[in-house]
């Protein structure tokens, strides 16, 4: 049967839109509307004219469950940038991420504490009298240098001490650190590393808290000893 | 108010099954559904049946969005006609009777508070005046002929509910929708020439 022509083309497109069309009815219009396109074009126009605005009022918010529904079963994840296709994906970076930090933070913490970087000693500074004696070890890298006292050595509330390079052939004595125990581990400047070799001189002074005020040492020395590389 | 032009953009958009397809249809989704379930709990009566429909529409919807045509000026009753015609097939396989739950609410002409009659500015100027002949005609038909559209239209009653629910027989209610489409179709159409 042609729609098109049928005399009752606007009753079946208005009981259609009305919702009176059911069953098989329904369907042999619905097959019409894809195989005439006059049929489709009467349809358009009826809708044009009985277009009610539906009221806010009659609005219900779906469950959000319905939603994940569908996109899982439309699979919806084929027709999203590459880059925003799944879920998946996200917890996959994720997990990436977080397992990438923990491995920095393993190479940076965990493991100079299980693998210490190989130190050789380079100097002894000992006190006038012999009574004390600091080790000073050199990384390989040349870029830590360790200070290792056999007992504890703290210094007081209103003091520091200070490291000082005495440089091979003499000249103003260079700030290594400023330190508040003599048990520590000090990252060295390029430029101050290359000054530790044979012949220098590593030297502890008492300064006042935050160091000498000048530059330069004003307390007493009270460890000294040569670098030998 | 939902923007008609939008909702043709984001079904045009969703039928191109390109990689911004998913998130047009998930804009759609968000702009229509809540619309479009109020619809369908108005014609299945139950909120777990009218969720089914609405499922059932969005699937249709996503699988038909390429067959879309794009000249059409009325994008959400294409959307609102695939919900009602599903809900028809749902209230078919439940066997849900809809018709002793109306109260008297319900028989009110103008679609018991399914329709906005009042004047939208945000609405296109056709639109407007469309929407205004709409229930300027529909005020000049038969009572009769307007309670039973109105009850077919904003209640997804069948004829034989009709029937039954308005004590006449069978063919005496076709009559009533055959005449009531007719005049309101002449009416609508009549004023539209008036108007150019």
């Amino acid at each position: 049967m042609k729609f098109a022509t049928s005399p009752h083309l606007d009753a079946l497109c208005g009981e259609y839109l009305l919702g009176t069309l059911r069953g098989a009815a329904r369907r042999r219009f619905e097959r019409a509307l894809n195989d005439e396109p006059l049929v489709a074009l009467r349809l358009r126009h009826l809708e044009t004219l009985f277009a009610p605005r539906y009221s806010e009022m009659i609005k219900m918010e779906p469950s959000p469950l319905l939603w994940k529904r569908l996109d899982h079963e439309l699979q919806l994840s084929r027709y999203r940038p590459r880059w925003d296709r799944s879920l998946g994906f996200w917890r996959a970076w994720a997990v990436a991420t977080t397992f990438g930090l923990l491995t920095v933070m393993a190479v940076q913490v965990l493991l100079p504490a299980w693998f210490p970087a190989e130190l050789v000693e380079i100097a002894r500074l000992e006190s006038k009298d012999k009574g004390v004696t600091l080790y000073a070890e050199l990384s390989k890298d040349q870029r830590t240098l360790r200070l290792r006292a056999p007992r504890p050595v703290l210094a007081g509330p209103a003091q520091s001490y200070e490291l000082w390079l005495l440089p091979v052939g003499g000249g103003a004595p260079l700030s290594l650190a400023v330190l508040g125990t003599l048990d520590v581990s000090i990252s060295l400047p390029e430029r101050q590393a290359a000054g530790l070799r044979t012949g220098a001189k590593l030297a502890v002074s008492v300064e006042p808290a935050g160091g000498s005020p000048t530059g330069a040492p004003t307390g007493p020395v009270i460890l000294v000893g040569e670098v030998r590389t | 108010m939902l923007d008609n032009q939008e909702i043709k953009r984001l079904i045009i958009a969703t039928g191109l099954r390109g990689e911004n397809s998913a998130a047009a249809f998930e804009a759609l989704y968000r702009l229509c559904a809540p619309l479009l379930l109020g619809v369908a709990r108005r014609l299945v009566g139950r909120r777990e049946l009218a969720e089914e429909v609405l499922h059932d529409s969005f699937t249709r919807i996503w699988r038909s969005a390429a067959s879309f045509n794009p000249t059409s000026a009325q994008p959400l009753a294409w959307m609102v006609t695939i919900v009602r015609n599903r809900a028809f097939d749902v209230l078919a396989s439940h066997d849900v009777s809809r018709v002793d739950a109306l109260d008297a609410e319900d028989y009110a002409d103008d679609g018991g508070g399914l329709f906005d009659w009042s004047l939208d500015p945000e609405q296109g100027l056709e639109q407007q005046r469309n929407a205004r002949h709409l229930r300027d005609c529909l005020a000049t038909l038969q009572a009769a002929e307007r309670q039973t559209l109105t009850l077919a239209y904003a209640h997804g009653m069948s004829h034989s509910d009709l029937a039954v629910h308005l004590q006449k027989p069978l063919g005496t209610v076709k009559g009533w929708i055959r005449r009531g489409l007719a005049n309101l179709r002449g009416c609508v159409e009549r004023k539209m020439e008036g108007a150019r």
